[in-house]
């Protein structure tokens, strides 16, 4: 029997949760349903899954209860941890300094030596010239190491007894901060009437607290102190989200390690203004990750971010070694650790937890009870922080025996624990109040010299029976309420003057990185909008019972012009009849076809940017995007008329998705920075789409002995550009080759012609480059003269048809040209990105290591 | 013994390097029985930044960052070192080899150190299959050295030394099957051999000899960067270094850079490059006694 956290033994309420459950019954079934999946319905939409539609959804679900603590009961949570953080902290200072504890024997060699976590680049020093160090067995620095440990968190229970008790610390990298900050939001956003009554202690003093911390360990050494970032290791990783969310929360830079440089000892950033200084680096990375040099040279990280560590040119947090700590191992030394460290007893205490090495007090006889009664306990791998735990009871026979021989044969690589029968907590499951076993983090932070607690947390709900080793995984996420006793009690972050920052307006400070990804981004857009264009023109024309000789012609056109945006196959397609052209076009449009693999590079881009674009313009990408792929489900790549309505519709919703967001950069971007490349990406591509399409529909068949020919190919492409209206309303419908190639090619005031892009790609790159870079926008202006250049040669021949059937060469080249505009555009900006390699250590032959 | 170290590495890279960062291990390190008398090291093109510094295990390390192209990499690292290391204690007199692993397992002050290079390493985990080709020069309660030094003698008469059949990545049981391989794998396999027995075992990184003393044969492992391993006797006699390639015990025709866990934690130079495409590289070792008088 667990103790439950709402109502006490006898059934009873208990008091501080009258007023919730107060509220929740006035509410009422019908409306506590509906706000829960009004929760679901903002999960969805504001959460990862939205981002990258096909990927895993986020982790962490929301459950609307919230668990109440009583102020003086998380007071001393608070405390407990303050001194299990600074007795921690204290170890990590050792043993990544002078060993002491294992000098003396305190801790055996196995916890430390053995342990994944203990980084020994971690224990390096430098600075000095080599002649200074001892001569004789290991550097042995004499001072304990400090301020490894800035940030803290740790998972607890409640046992049957009603005291909470510590099951793992969470001393490398603790996530979930931001979704506890996040789950506040969202919970006062759906159930606003519970707020009105309860006096709560807020959660954002702690990240004013922590932003005023970080920013006093940015180093002050020298210039431009440095900005904060946090170093994710990619929307790949699953915490992604919650490093986003995270970087959000403080106001810092979120970077990857190909974002940073280390460059003389300092970390920099490299923007498309330069190299901008980094002077505190979050790591949000596990510590063996984040530099190839000195640690796993696989890893991506930054080389020589370590030694610039050491040097003092950036502050690490947490310290790359901190999770060490984290081995289960080390809970079954830390009450002797306090007494001798900190000369304290334990104020918390830990589940109690054996380590069944021979070394270690007690663990002979451990391991035998655990040989004799394999059903009572819980098992660990001992030194790593992150397994699970295995529960012998529950295992097949063959896997148990296996684990015990594992056990009898090396019972130093495990740790045993009676199971922990953890409190329950109301959840809400179909508008009933279902009580579930719970675990709680809690996060702490050093700063002003003292650790100081959030107040409040994440906790985490299990499923039933999930009392295997509950260490708080990601699953059903609750809101944690302390609730306030005395409201003047609340105290805001001490003062820390941040120098005033200089105004920037220019787009120089965005990671090249991220302007790489707007600008494919961009045209990426513009590449779907085209491709959804030709198709629907092509789909239409099928649609006709029989087709007139022109629209046969215009079909062989649209067929080219899809071939070359890379929508059909051209081997395929070569003497494909009607019927098997209508057939492919809706294997195109229809799921796995051409079309979704380019929404799929949207999504792609729209993810990686999730942290760039404002959460309005995200939210209507991630649906249109999710629509989008609705919609193309719907297809049936069977040809009849019905396919080809719903592939057609479906084509025109692709249109007004890049029209929405076309209209929703251009109100809601800052002129800057992502937008001048997201606006470059679609001006690149539509330019070559011009081009490439005229190209085609000049080169109808026929037109060059039957000139008359042209009127239908560059109807089709008035059509194609939008441009029939602007045309009539101009020329009344006297078609004429001069004044269309005009409108399309010449006339900058047609924004879906080739010299608008390229009047606007100039100001774009203008406005990028700054003055002081005029040779890109040059490029542009060339490129426009030569399309002029064209118009006027047609105006001028005696035969205008005939000198438009000239042109496809002319202007394939000037896609060629606007291609290598998009090429010196990535090296300029983007050159900063190459990836790196090891040397020396990996490859193929002996000779490569130095070493005969 | 005065020595003279010479030590070229260079890399040729196809494109120019637009970055790069290397950690060397390339110093020697000072011992109570090997005086460092001068040491130094230099690149070209030179380093815009570089440090020095010790790192866990009392190693001199170097590093080195360059952040203008280049389209080559040089460094030498030179040495002028005595060596001398004492004789082995007599055989007989070292403790049994079950006892060694016993003082080993509880740490404490005279075994903590000792204790570190027990367990598996990326590159030298203990290893059963090694363990039980050692096994019959360890019968029970045999004198630990007496037993490393059959182990050491074993490996020089059963294994061929032959370059390019091996690379980093070969495992040791690879090797144990193909009998065959280069310093670094018999230092391997050595290191997983004793750890599987639960004896402590380290990699040292160093140097032979380029020409052997009038009158005998020229050492295996010479021109290069040379490895062997480090023995553990036990609290009383300490470590014994034994040279499995050429079936010694360091003496004096060696001389130490430094030690690890394994070849990763001592890798002479080891780098990350960004641009660069293909590279080649060389790498010259001469080992020479200096002349009398230096």
């Amino acid at each position: 029997m667990a103790l439950d956290e709402m109502v006490d033994g006898k059934g009873g309420l208990r008091p501080h949760w009258r007023s919730l459950l107060g509220i929740l019954t006035s509410l009422g079934r019908p409306v506590l349903v509906e706000r829960a999946q009004r929760l679901e319905r903002i999960a969805t939409e504001e959460g990862v899954s939205a981002l990258l539609p096909g990927a895993p959804p986020d982790p962490w679900r929301f459950d609307p209860i919230p668990v109440l603590l009583k102020q003086a009961e998380f007071a001393r949570l608070a405390s407990g941890l303050a001194q299990r953080a600074r007795l921690l902290e204290a170890v990590l200072g050792d043993l990544y300094g002078p060993q002491r504890l294992l000098a003396e024997g305190v801790l055996p060699p196995a916890l430390v030596y053995a342990n994944p976590g203990f980084l020994r680049p971690c224990r390096t020093s430098s600075g000095h010239t080599s002649s200074g160090h001892t001569a004789s067995g290991q550097a042995t620095p004499d001072r304990p190491r400090s301020g490894l440990l800035q940030f803290y968190a740790a998972d607890l229970v409640r046992g049957f007894d009603g005291a909470w008790r510590v099951l793992a610390d969470r001393t490398g990298w603790p996530n979930g901060l931001a979704h506890a900050l996040e789950n506040r939001r969202r919970l006062g956003r759906i159930l606003p009437e519970i707020f009105a009554s309860h006096l709560l202690c807020p959660l954002e003093h702690f990240t004013e607290v922590w932003q005023d911390a970080l920013q006093r360990l940015v180093p002050h050494a020298d210039g431009d102190p440095g900005g904060v970032a946090l170093l994710t290791p990619g929307h790949a990783d699953s915490d992604w989200f919650g490093h986003v969310l995270l970087a959000r929360e403080l106001s810092c830079a979120l970077v990857e390690g190909g974002d940073l440089t280390v460059r003389g000892g300092r970390l920099f950033l490299k923007t498309l203004r330069g190299l901008q200084p980094i002077g505190v680096l979050l790591r949000g990375e596990p510590g063996s990750r984040i530099d190839p040099l000195e640690l796993a040279p696989d890893a991506a990280g930054v080389p020589g971010l370590l030694e610039a560590a050491r040097d003092g040119g950036v502050h690490i947090v947490n310290h790359p070694g901190t999770g060490l700590v984290e081995a289960p191992a080390f809970a079954a030394f830390l009450p002797a650790l306090a007494r001798r460290l900190l000369g304290e007893e334990l104020e918390l205490p830990g589940v109690e937890t054996h380590w069944l090495a021979d070394s270690a007090p007690g663990g002979p006889a451990a391991r035998d009870a655990v040989l004799r009664d394999p059903g009572a306990w819980l098992v660990r791998p001992a030194l790593d922080g992150a397994a699970p735990a295995l529960a012998p009871a529950t295992l097949p026979e063959a896997a148990r025996q296996s684990l015990l021989a594992r056990i009898a044969a090396a019972g130093e690589k495990y740790v045993a624990r009676s199971p922990v029968m953890a409190s329950a907590a109301p959840c809400l499951e179909g508008g009933e109040l279902v009580p579930r076993p719970l675990v709680i983090r809690l996060f702490l932070t050093h700063a002003g010299g003292a650790w100081r607690a959030m107040q409040g947390g994440l906790g985490c709900a299990l499923a039933d029976g999930a009392a295997a080793w509950p260490v708080a995984a990601p699953g059903l996420a609750k809101d944690i309420w302390v609730l306030a006793e005395d409201p003047l009690a609340i105290a805001g972050p001490p003062a820390h003057r941040i120098p005033a920052l200089a105004i920037r307006r220019t787009a120089g400070d965005l990671p090249s990185r991220v302007a790489d990804n707007f600008f494919w981004l961009g045209r990426y857009l513009e590449r779907l909008e085209g491709a959804a264009r030709l198709l629907r023109a092509a789909l239409a024309r099928l649609a006709r019972p029989s087709p007139a000789p022109h629209e046969l012609a215009e079909l062989d056109v649209l067929t080219a012009c899809l071939t070359q945006a890379g929508v059909l196959n051209a081997e395929v397609v070569a003497g494909l009849s009607h019927l098997g052209l209508s057939e492919a076009l809706l294997r195109a449009a229809a799921p796995w076809g051409a079309i979704h693999a380019m929404i799929g590079r949207v999504s792609r881009m729209t993810g990686l940017l999730r942290d760039r674009v404002t959460g309005e313009m995200h939210t209507v990408m991630a649906r249109g995007l999710r629509e989008l792929e609705d919609a193309l489900e719907q297809i049936r790549p069977r040809e009849d008329a019905k396919a080809r309505e719903t592939a057609s519709g479906a084509m025109s919703r692709v249109l007004v998705f890049a029209a929405t967001v076309a209209g929703l950069a251009a109100e809601n971007m800052v002129r800057g920075g992502g937008r001048l490349f997201l606006d470059l990406g679609r001006r690149v591509e539509r330019a070559q789409a011009v081009a490439d399409e005229l190209a085609c529909a000049l080169e109808l068949p026929g037109a060059d002995h039957q000139p008359a020919l042209v009127e239908h190919g560059l109807r089709l492409a008035l059509e194609l550009r939008d441009s029939v209206i602007t045309y009539r309303s101009r020329y009344s419908g006297v078609l004429q080759p001069a004044p269309a190639l005009d409108l399309m090619l010449a006339d900058p005031g047609n924004p879906r012609g080739l010299a608008f892009q390229l009047v606007t790609a100039g100001t774009l790159l203008h406005e990028i480059a700054g003055i002081q870079d005029a040779a890109l926008p040059g490029i542009a202006a060339t490129l426009l003269a030569g399309a002029e250049a064209m118009v006027r040669d047609v105006q001028a021949a005696p035969d205008q048809a005939r000198a438009a059937t000239l042109l496809p060469p002319r202007l394939r080249a000037l896609r060629d040209d606007m291609a290598d505009l998009s090429d010196l555009v990535s090296r300029r900006y983007f050159a900063l990105l190459p990836t790196a390699r090891s040397v020396g250590i990996e490859g193929g032959t002996p000779a490569l290591l130095g070493a005969a | 013994m005065i020595y003279r170290v010479h030590h070229v590495t260079s890399y040729e890279y196809q494109a120019p390097v637009a970055l790069s960062a290397h950690l060397a291990h390339l110093l020697p390190r000072a011992l109570p029985c090997q005086r460092v008398l001068s040491a130094g090291l230099h690149t070209a093109p030179a380093a815009s930044w570089r440090r020095d510094g010790t790192d866990h295990f009392g190693n001199t390390v170097t590093w080195l960052f360059l952040d203008v192209a280049h389209p080559a990499f040089e460094v030498t690292a030179e040495a002028t070192v005595d060596v001398g290391f004492p004789d082995p204690p007599d055989f007989a007199a070292t403790p049994g080899w079950e006892a060694v692993a016993s003082a080993a397992r509880h740490g404490g002050p005279a075994a903590w150190q000792a204790a570190e290079f027990l367990f598996d390493s990326p590159l030298a985990p203990a290893s059963a299959e090694a363990a039980a080709y050692a096994a019959p020069s360890f019968p029970a309660g045999r004198p630990v050295l007496a037993s490393l030094l059959e182990l050491n003698a074993r490996i020089y008469r059963e294994f061929t030394f032959r370059a390019g059949v091996t690379t980093t990545a070969t495992t040791i049981r690879e090797v144990l099957s193909k009998r065959e391989g280069v310093c670094q794998d018999f230092a391997h396999l050595m290191i997983g051999a004793l750890r599987g027995l639960g004896l402590p075992a380290r990699y040292v990184s160093g140097y032979i000899r380029t020409l052997a003393p009038p009158g005998r044969t020229r050492r295996l492992g010479a021109d290069q960067s040379h490895a062997w391993v480090g023995c553990w006797m036990g609290p009383e006699h300490g470590w014994v270094d034994l040279d499995p390639t050429n079936g010694l015990v360091v003496k004096e025709e060696h001389v130490v850079l430094g030690w690890g866990r394994d070849f990763r934690d001592v890798t002479p130079l080891r780098g990350v490059i960004l641009g660069g495409a293909e590279h080649e590289l060389s790498v010259r070792v001469e080992l020479e006694p200096a002349a009398a008088g230096t």
